[in-house]
Parts: structure tokens; C-alpha cells; sequence
């Protein structure tokens, strides 16, 4: 058994934290291209959203500037929650180092936490540029700084949302290890039902139902709807609430799968 | 005349330089800095119809590069190559169907179907005629006992199975030359044995030059008449393995069985590397002292009832070569 | 001449034997792809819905247009997933060596590359097919002989462009080795930006998509003629968008051009 100095080795986590930072940027090429796609895509939006609310009747909740500024900042927190943080999971599964792991005086998750907290550290610092270079293109709204800080709550909540939700999609690689398709179907969905690409509040209402009975609105969708103060104070409360309760749902699902992944590593060796 | 000939081969690579850490990696995402190697440096190299040549190095000596150049892949900074009469990189597809290549880490096969599909495929690539595809396919499969596995997807395969199926996808369009990298690599004892057999035999039958790359130089004790060493991108020898042997290994060890157990043995010039029971190894170097010289001190003090001369293996010649590096007056330096 | 075409197909029907024969190996995989690909597609025809049902025009252009726009890209796009995605996989056979083996045999290495197995199955232009169908009925255009001519032409030459763009980004990776996010990129923001009629765009990024990455001529030029719709976002003659197949041909073979430059640097000969 595992001792507690040995679970709460920080240092040893800091370590996969920064050695992911490293790892990610020298993939240089990625980043140039990651801000080049948001910086394109902020464009985009905007063109889009300015041709139809001047050919049409605007809507009365969501002004024109707040729907850009939705965009935007929806784009920007998608540098964060578009990356599988978990990926190291599956590769480990891949190609079957995941059986050393388990070998070492290291909490297996913590592990994966710790590299994939050093990868969306590393991407969190591509919001700077990228929002300060997405200024040359749109105004953004900012919020009185009680808004401001429930976002950014509700920002990290939404990204325990996602975090885990990535989690137990890895965790599916301990049976079949064919889940990139799975993968790339859940983002796709995430980033339409979690309403990155059109604001939740435009979908027919009877869609609205099952939306929000899923937990993909809990990632950017409550963030956002705050920060454009589609959602007033008085309901923070009960969305980050709802944001809480998905984490833990999802979390419960997630110890319960591992152990059961972890134990099949144990028993069939890797 | 020969089939493979380079004279002054060079290449050189430029490449992005990486600095370590948080900072250098960021650093790098700003700035490229470059540097240059010579991988390939003023090689010269015949090799005559049918010989089966060992062309070994260490890592990063400049062996696969000119493995590429002599297909083709690679255009050479300088010198000139002729294969088969041909300038390789200028004649690709007429060179490629002069050659075959097998790497030894990567299957040309298709790994979820059975070999029959993956020389279908080959036979449409170098269109080969059916009649003497089919020809083809009888023999090797003959000589490389292809029946029991042809119609087993691949990824079944085991390793030795197909290293053997990759030989014959690469022999079926009658190569004149083949380029083995690493063809032994990961097998085991009997595989490799099969490997080894099926090389001489193609070599023998179809009178195929082969060029052998390989990190077991046991391939090469097996296969070559003649080993071109290569360290830092030139050739640093050039000959038949047995000159080597005679010049660089200049030692050898006596192994003798006592016919009773003795303590405490030394001689002069000779050193105890093993002793064990009644079997003794003595290292010499055959310049200080001459086997015979030994054998006959050893029979003035002891009764023996066996004795055997170990020749040294040309793996313990080559690393010794690469450590000490090379003296160019032959049988200089003992190795 | 005659020889050598029949060498190539004869090979080409190999690849395509051997495709068909792996992705048959992995069934389950390949029952998960083809569903990515219907949500792929579907998550943008939703939000385009979405987005018309609350906005009812976009440039005078409604979703029924819209989705006839959307068609006729997925319709050329899908053409060049089936066949020429593999251009995609060089990158990664040149960082694993395999691309050295295409050097070694007797046939172009374009060829090889593209022709290679990828686990590619017609799902997807299936798919393309039969939503390229209905959206042609849905947006009531006017079926006549020149539409039934035209429009596989134009699909072609859509696939061309692609092409172009894809084999572009491919070369690319002689310099820089990893250049997978470029494509997902480039892949991501071409299916964005021509999911709308260009006129919405400013006047630098309307000349860009039809001139220097023509992904206008993949959809929008052609949609503008068979809907009747006046071009209003350059003021050319709808009839351009009968052009497509020039333009593909014109923009695959520069990219080609592009190719053989990074190929001979492959092996040595720049620098």
C-alpha cells in the first residue's frame, strides 16, 4: 500500500506537470496554428453574427455585442477545454507502459492529473496572446468584477466537467482501445450541445430540454451565459450547483470505472 | 566489372538545433538556429556481382544514409554512384526494379491480411508477369517453408514468419541486388538460423548481391566473405573478414582440461580469465607468445586431457575498433 | 503509354482490394468512423439550422439555400476523402520511414501515397450522395441536362481543390515535421467558412476564398448559378461557377508543382 508521503509526493507531480509543459511547446507548430484557428475563427463569428442580426430582428436577450463577445470568449476557453487532458491515458494503454506505472510509488491518476494540469497550463497561456490579438478584430464586453469572478468559477468548474468526462472516455481503452472515433464524436458533440458554437438560449425550446439534461452545458455553456449575464446573479447558486453535481456524478463514474480498468492491468498484466 | 560503385560519397545533413529545458524549448519556438553533419564522408566502395558484403558501423556512422543513396532515396552531396550501371537517383524507377529492400523493423506486409494479398499487391507494383510470379512464389516458398502460413493474416505471424514473408516480397521481382537492414533483428536462435540459411541460399542460387546491414555481427561470421566498416561516416576498413580477424584479433584463449584439479595456476604472457573445475581459459596475445609456445609450457607442468584455441569473435574486434578507434597500419594496435 | 495505365490501374484495384479487405478486419472501428461522420456533418447542418431558424436570411439566402451550399461542399469534399485523404497520412509515413519503401519501388510516389491502403471506405460519399440528393430536392433547383453534366464535374474539381490544399499542407511537412494541426485547421475552417455565402465575409477574405484558396468554387460559385441567385459578393457572372473544374485542375497541379519541390528537398537536392 501506497504511503501517504508517497501519494502526496508534490514535488514528484510538479515534475509531469512541468515536463508536459515542455513536451507541448515544442510542438511549435501547433501553437502558432492553434491561435491562427482561433484568431480566424473569432473573425468568422463576428462576420456571421454582424450579417444576420443587420438582415434580421435581433433577438431582445442577446444584443449583437454580446453575441460576438460570446464567440470570442467561447473560443478562447475552447484552448482549454478542446484538449483531452487525459490523452496520456490511452496512449499508456496503447502501447502498455501503463503496466510500469502501476509499479511505481505514484498515484496513477494523480500522475495523469498532474500532465494533463502542466498541458492545459501551457495552453492557458495561448489565451493571452490570443485574446489580445482577437482585439484588433472585435470588442469584447467586460463584466463588473463580481460577474467576472463567478465566470471564472464557473470556468473551473466547467473545466472539472470536461476533465473528467475525457477521463472516463480514456477509461474505455482499458477494454477496446479503438476510441479515437468515440473521441472525436463526443467533441463534436460537446462543442454543439455545450453551445461553444451557437448560444444554448437560440435552440428550439423543446431541444432545450434534453440539452440541458446532459452534462456538455455544464462545460461552456453556464460560464458563458454568466459572463454575458444571460444568467443573473440571483441563479448562480443553483447553475454552478448543477456544474458541482455533474462533477461529482461524473466523478463517482470515473473511480468506479478505473478501479475496474486498474484491476484488469493488475490481474491480465497490461 | 563491378555492380555497386561509389567514389568520393558524400553527405552532408543540416539540421534544426534543440536547446534542453522550459526555456530552450520556448526559445526555440522563436528562432531556428542550424547546424551541420557530414554523415557520409569520401566513401569509396566496389562491390562485384554476387558478393554478400557486411556493412557495419555503429549508430549514426553513416550507414543508412548510404544504404539510401544506393537506392535512390537520398541525393548525394557529392561523388558519384553507379548500380547496376545506373546513377540511382537519377534512374529511380529503372533502379528500383534492380533492387529489393528489407528493414528488418518495418514490414512491408499488410498487417491484417494473409502474405498472398500483400505479394498480390507487389506482383502489380513491379509487374511481374503472372507466369513468372507463380514461379517465384513456388520457390521461395519452398526455401522458406511459406505454405504453412500464406493464407494467416500477418499480425499472427510470428516474428521469424515474417521476416521470412517480407525476404520473399522483396526477392519477388529477381532483385539483382538486395539491401538486408537489420535483417535479423528480434528474432530468436532458430529464426535467425532460417534467416541466415535462406540468404546464403538466394545468394548461392540466384547469384543476388547482397548488401547486409546488422548490429550481430554473427550474420556477418555466417553470411560475408568481406565486412566494410564504417565509423563517423568513412570507411575505416575494407577487406575480407578473415584479415581482420588475423590482424585485429590478436588475441586468443587456450582452453584446457586438467586431468586433475590444480590451484594457483599463472603463466608468463598468459592471463586466467576463467577457471573452473578442471577447465581453465588463458588469454594471450599471440605477439608476445605463440600458441605453440604456450601449449608446450603448459605441458611441461601440467597433464591435460583436452585443449582448444578460441578464436576471437568479430564482435569483440569490432567494438574494440570502435572504442579504440582504428590504426590504419595494419596490425598495429592489439584489439 | 497504354501500358503503364494498365499497370497503374492493375495496381490501383490492388490498393483498393486490400482497403476493402482491412476495414472489413475492423468492422466495430469502422462502424464508429461512420458514425463520426454522420455527426461530423450533422453538428453543422443543426447549428446552421439553429441559427436560420432564429435569423430566417443570411444575404437573402435562407436555409434551404444553405443547405444546398452545404451539400455541394460535402459532396466534393467527401470526393476527396474517399480517394485522395491518404495524401494526409505522408507526413507520418515519411516520420516512420515508411515513405522510404514509395522511394524503392518502381512507381510514382505520389501515386503510391494516394493509392496506399488507409482504411478508407465510401461511407462517407455515400453519405455525400444521398444528402446532396435531398438537398437538391428541398431547395427546389431546377434539374436539367446541364446540372446532371455540370454537376459532377464541378464535384471533381471541388475534390481537386481540396487536393490541392491537402497535398500543400503535405509538403509542408518535408520542413516542418509536424504539421497535423495545420490540416485540422485548414480542414476545420474550410468547412466553416464555406458553409456560408461568401458576400458575408469583408472584401480581402471574399477575394481569398475565391482566388487564393478557391473554396468558393467548391460550393459557392456553383450554388449561385443552379439556385439563380444574383453573385453579389464579387459582382461576377454566375456562369463562373461553372469554372470549377478549371479552377481544381488549375489549383492541383501548382500544388503539384509545390510537391515535386519538396520532394527533391526530401532527397537532398535543396539546401
Amino acid at each position: 500500500m501506497m504511503t501517504l508521503r508517497e501519494r502526496v509526493n508534490v514535488p514528484a507531480y510538479f515534475q509531469f506537470a512541468k515536463k508536459a509543459i515542455a513536451r507541448e511547446s515544442t510542438y511549435k507548430f501547433e501553437v502558432f496554428t492553434a491561435i491562427g484557428s482561433v484568431l480566424v475563427r473569432v473573425y468568422l463569428f463576428k462576420t456571421v453574427w454582424t450579417a444576420v442580426y443587420a438582415q434580421n430582428a435581433a433577438p431582445t436577450s442577446l444584443p449583437l455585442h454580446a453575441a460576438i463577445t460570446y464567440s470570442t470568449i467561447a473560443l478562447l476557453m475552447g484552448l482549454i477545454l478542446d484538449i483531452d487532458q487525459t490523452r496520456l491515458l490511452h496512449d499508456k494503454l496503447h502501447d502498455g507502459s501503463i503496466a510500469s506505472d502501476f509499479m511505481k510509488p505514484i498515484s496513477v491518476p494523480g500522475y495523469l492529473f498532474s500532465d494533463g494540469t502542466g498541458e492545459v497550463l501551457f495552453h492557458a497561456l495561448l489565451i493571452v496572446p490570443a485574446l489580445v490579438l482577437s482585439l484588433f478584430f472585435v470588442h469584447v464586453d467586460v463584466p463588473p468584477p463580481l460577474v467576472l469572478g463567478a465566470f471564472a468559477l464557473s470556468f473551473v468548474l466547467g473545466y472539472f466537467v470536461g476533465f473528467f468526462l475525457n477521463f472516463l472516455l480514456n477509461c474505455i481503452a482499458f477494454w477496446t482501445l479503438e476510441i479515437h472515433a468515440l473521441q472525436m464524436i463526443v467533441t463534436w458533440v460537446t462543442d454543439l450541445l455545450g453551445g461553444q458554437i451557437v448560444p444554448l438560449i437560440f435552440f428550439p425550446l423543446a431541444l432545450q430540454g434534453v440539452i440541458y439534461a446532459l452534462p456538455f452545458a455544464a462545460m461552456f455553456s453556464t460560464p458563458l451565459l454568466i459572463y454575458v449575464g444571460e444568467i443573473p446573479p440571483s441563479r448562480y447558486l443553483e447553475v454552478m450547483g448543477l456544474q458541482v453535481l455533474w462533477i461529482a456524478i461524473l466523478a463517482t463514474a470515473a473511480t468506479f470505472v478505473w478501479r475496474a480498468g486498474a484491476k484488469r492491468v493488475v490481474v491480465q498484466g497490461g | 566489372m563491378p555492380i555497386i560503385e561509389t567514389r568520393g560519397l558524400r553527405k552532408v545533413f543540416r539540421s534544426v538545433k534543440r536547446e534542453p529545458g522550459i526555456g530552450g524549448a520556448l526559445r526555440t519556438l522563436f528562432s531556428r538556429a542550424f547546424e551541420e553533419s557530414v554523415a557520409v564522408d569520401r566513401v569509396d566502395m566496389a562491390v562485384d556481382a554476387g558478393e554478400i558484403v557486411g556493412y557495419i558501423g555503429p549508430n549514426g556512422a553513416g550507414k543508412s544514409t548510404t544504404i539510401k543513396m544506393l537506392t535512390g532515396i537520398l541525393v548525394p552531396t557529392a561523388g558519384e554512384i553507379a548500380v547496376a550501371g545506373l546513377v540511382p537517383h537519377e534512374n529511380r524507377f529503372q533502379n528500383a526494379r534492380n533492387i529489393g529492400v528489407v528493414f528488418g523493423q518495418r514490414s512491408q506486409l499488410y498487417w491484417d491480411l494473409p502474405l498472398r494479398d500483400s505479394f498480390e499487391l507487389l506482383r502489380a507494383i513491379y509487374s511481374v508477369p503472372r507466369d513468372r510470379f507463380a514461379r517465384n512464389l513456388r520457390h521461395f516458398s519452398e526455401i522458406l517453408d511459406l505454405d504453412r502460413f500464406m493464407d494467416t493474416p500477418v499480425r499472427q505471424l510470428s516474428l521469424g514468419e515474417r521476416m521470412r514473408g517480407d525476404f520473399a516480397a522483396a526477392l519477388l521481382h529477381d532483385p539483382k541486388i538486395v539491401y538486408l537492414d537489420e535483417p535479423t533483428i528480434g528474432l530468436d536462435v532458430v529464426a535467425k538460423d532460417a534467416v541466415r540459411t535462406f540468404i546464403a541460399e538466394v545468394n548461392r542460387e540466384l547469384g543476388t548481391t547482397v548488401i547486409l546491414t546488422t548490429h550481430d555481427l554473427a550474420d556477418v561470421e555466417r553470411l560475408c566473405r568481406r565486412i566494410v566498416l564504417i565509423d563517423e561516416g568513412r570507411i575505416i576498413y575494407d577487406g575480407p573478414v578473415e584479415r581482420l580477424r588475423s590482424e585485429y584479433g590478436t588475441h586468443r584463449t587456450l582452453v584446457i582440461t586438467l586431468a586433475a584439479a590444480e590451484a594457483d595456476i599463472a603463466f608468463d604472457h598468459a592471463e586466467v580469465t576463467q577457471h573452473e573445475g578442471n577447465v581453465v581459459h588463458l588469454r594471450f596475445d599471440r605477439r608476445t607468445i605463440t600458441a605453440e609456445a604456450l601449449v608446450r609450457r603448459v605441458m611441461e607442468r601440467y597433464a591435460i586431457t583436452d585443449l582448444a584455441i578460441i578464436e576471437p569473435e568479430i564482435e569483440t574486434i569490432v567494438r574494440r575498433i570502435y572504442l579504440e578507434g582504428y590504426d590504419t597500419q595494419a596490425g598495429g594496435t592489439p584489439a | 503509354m497504354i501500358a503503364a495505365f494498365r499497370a497503374a490501374a492493375d495496381v490501383y484495384g490492388q490498393y483498393w482490394r486490400i482497403n476493402l479487405l482491412t476495414a472489413l478486419e475492423y468492422r466495430a472501428n469502422f462502424v464508429m468512423w461512420m458514425f463520426f461522420t454522420v455527426i461530423y456533418h450533422a453538428t453543422s447542418l443543426i447549428a446552421l439550422y439553429v441559427v436560420l431558424e432564429r435569423f430566417p436570411s443570411m444575404n437573402g439566402w435562407d436555409f434551404r439555400d444553405m443547405f444546398f451550399l452545404y451539400a455541394l461542399w460535402m459532396l466534393a469534399h467527401a470526393t476527396n476523402n474517399t480517394f485522395f485523404s491518404t495524401v494526409g497520412d505522408i507526413p507520418d509515413h515519411v516520420r516512420d520511414g515508411e515513405f522510404d519503401r514509395f522511394l524503392v519501388r518502381p512507381l510514382d510516389t505520389l501515386f503510391q501515397a494516394i493509392a496506399i491502403p488507409g482504411h478508407i471506405t465510401p461511407d462517407e460519399l455515400i453519405l455525400a450522395i444521398g444528402t446532396f440528393v435531398a438537398a437538391t430536392i428541398y431547395a427546389h433547383v431546377h434539374v436539367d441536362a446541364l446540372f446532371v453534366v455540370m454537376v459532377p464535374l464541378i464535384v471533381i474539381g471541388g475534390a481537386c481543390i481540396d487536393l490541392g490544399i491537402n497535398l500543400a499542407i503535405t509538403t509542408a511537412s518535408f520542413w516542418f515535421t509536424r504539421v497535423d494541426a495545420l490540416r485540422w485547421t485548414v480542414m476545420q475552417l474550410e468547412q466553416e467558412f464555406t458553409r456560408y455565402p461568401i458576400g458575408i465575409y469583408g472584401k480581402g477574405v471574399r477575394l481569398a476564398l475565391a482566388f487564393v484558396f478557391p473554396f468558393a468554387f467548391m460550393n459557392y460559385f456553383p450554388a449561385t448559378f443552379f439556385l439563380r441567385k444574383t453573385e453579389n459578393a464579387l459582382h461576377l457572372p454566375p456562369a463562373i461557377g461553372l469554372l470549377t473544374p478549371l479552377v481544381g485542375i488549375t489549383f492541383v497541379a501548382a500544388s503539384y508543382a509545390f510537391w515535386r519541390f519538396g520532394l527533391n528537398r526530401y532527397k537532398g537536392v535543396g539546401h
